[in-house]
């Protein structure tokens, strides 16, 4: 046996000279050299915060549109004036939206509508060019979350003399919400590696601070640093979620 | 009660009302048969514009319906309505489906909904399934539940479209018979439905419609042993 313990003395010694070593060597200067991990702290909270105002700003922009596109098409052949010009808004605005690139409605969102905001709002600009965008795509998500109810649901409410704000709040938007979760709780995850871009207009998120520490240690860990940060935070992100999902669909089969 | 003058009724090409004069008086029970797609549920989903008619008016205890300064919301909570495919919220309690309604517009306190909605499921048998949700109930007894959550509102008129026609035959019954204890008590009633014994039993007035039109009306011992128009025998032919 004494082979045997000899052999993996030998192995483990050229596994922590040739691998472990320069790996650690490399996260050491990557990471704690100089106090770099700051820089990642602040890209961690930076983008935590952008994803999360984003989200906010996002869902309820989402709702509105989908809401203003539903009553459109279900009012009708003359539906009122006001509506046709909600109606022609909200449709203008996903067109836009989802037909132009996010770094450039980020830029023309920093540098043009907020000509003048100084740098350190620059985040705030972000998150709500994020939101902005997010709407968009929740909107969609909502829209079909609402149209997936049987029309029977709101005749019923109307029937009772339930005004149409009412019996979309209290009849249609819970019973959505279950067919919505799962597509909005994807889309919130796509969103956190969106703001990915936010770099562009100088926000220290995650990739700006890998970006930042490569110009002080040139090589490629600092980025892949970034990119195991952001795949931590997805699964953390998709276990959280799940773990509502599945609760919310517990309560459900009461 | 209900006075509907000149209703025509599209959808895009297909004409289904075609100039319908027609008027409901209170305590009346109106049945109203056809073959299917002649524009029955149509009539009665203009009755309370929940489809808008195309022209005509629509009167309602004197108000015009189809007034766009009308309040509908307003009128409809007198107008109560029970669906074919009962269309109760299944994510809410047996309880709450009865209280939403005149709870959230105001018309009864939470108390006195909860009260009231104990009492009318205590009418139908059903008060120990106050508190579990519709999916765990028989079709006929969710239809039962639709008819009180209707009535929770007080209408003065109670719409029915074909409320037994989703139902197993062996629940039918139980349905007909809230129907009808429903009109001994004088509620004011109109009923679409293929259930031909109870047009005869309940019926103050039979309707046939055909192609969007009212082609014949009767009391009901008049309209099913003398009826008139050859449409309407054909149909009595097939269904009797
Ligand atoms: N929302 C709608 N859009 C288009 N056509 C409709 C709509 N509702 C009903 N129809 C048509 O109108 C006709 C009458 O329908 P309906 O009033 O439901 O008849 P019934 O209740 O007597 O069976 C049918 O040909 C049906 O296809
Ligand atoms: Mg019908």
């Amino acid at each position: 046996m004494a082979w045997l313990t000899s052999l993996w003395e030998a192995v483990w010694h050229w596994l922590s000279t040739a691998i472990f070593a320069p790996i650690w060597q490399e996260i050491y200067k990557t990471v704690i050299e100089a106090g770099r991990w700051r820089f990642y702290v602040q890209g961690i909270g930076n983008t935590l915060l952008m994803a999360a105002v984003a989200c906010l700003i996002g869902v309820a922009i989402g709702l509105l549109i989908a809401v203003v596109k539903v009553v459109h098409a279900s009012s009708g052949e003359k539906p009122k004036g006001w509506l046709r010009i909600l109606n022609w808004f909200a449709n203008f605005y996903t067109t836009i939206i989802r037909g132009t690139p996010m770094v450039l409605q980020l830029l023309i969102i920093f540098f043009i509508v907020f000509a003048a905001a100084p740098f350190h709002m620059a985040i705030y600009v972000a998150a709500l060019a994020f939101g902005l965008n997010s709407g968009a795509y929740v909107s969609e998500i909502i829209r079909a979350g609402i149209l997936s109810i049987d029309r029977g649901q709101v005749e019923a409410g109307r029937s009772l003399g339930l005004s149409s704000a009412q019996t979309m709040r209290l009849i249609v938007l819970p019973q959505a919400v279950k067919n919505i979760l799962p597509a909005l709780f994807n889309e919130f995850i796509s969103l956190l590696k969106e703001t990915s871009v936010a770099g562009w207009i100088s926000v220290v998120d995650v990739t700006k601070a890998g970006d930042l520490i490569r110009t002080r240690v040139p090589n490629f860990s600092p980025l892949l640093v970034s990119a195991a940060i952001y795949l931590a935070m997805v699964l953390g992100l998709t276990r959280l979620l799940k773990g509502i999902e599945r609760r919310l669909s517990q309560s459900d089969r009461r | 009660m209900i006075v509907a003058s000149n209703l025509c009724k599209s959808f895009g090409e297909l004409q289904v009302l075609r100039d319908i004069n027609e008027e409901i008086h209170t305590g009346e029970k109106v049945v109203v048969v056809g073959p299917s797609g002649s524009g029955k549920s149509t009539f009665l989903r203009c009755l309370n514009l929940l489809e808008q008619p195309t022209s005509g008016q629509i009167f309602f205890e004197g108000q015009d319906l189809t007034d766009p300064k009308t309040d509908c919301n307003r009128l409809r909570q007198k107008m109560g309505m029970v669906f074919q495919q009962f269309n109760l919220f299944p994510h809410l309690t047996v309880r709450r489906n009865i209280t939403l309604a005149p709870t959230t517009l105001g018309l009864q306190t939470a108390e006195e909904a909860d009260e009231n909605a104990m009492r009318l499921l205590t009418r139908i048998g059903l008060a120990d399934k106050a508190d579990v949700f519709p999916r765990k109930l028989s079709g006929g007894q969710q239809q039962r539940v639709a008819i009180v959550r209707a009535l929770a509102m007080n209408p003065d008129v109670m719409l029915f479209d074909e409320p037994t026609s989703a139902l197993d035959p062996e629940m039918v019954g139980e349905v007909l018979d809230v129907m009808k204890e429903l009109a001994r008590e004088g509620m004011t009633m109109v009923v679409v439905t293929h259930e031909m014994g109870f047009a005869k039993e309940v019926g103050t007035r039979v309707l046939f419609m055909d192609e969007g039109e009212i082609l014949e009306q009767a009391p009901p011992e008049e309209f099913f042993s003398n009826p008139k128009h050859p449409r309407l025998r054909d149909f009595l032919a097939k269904v009797l």
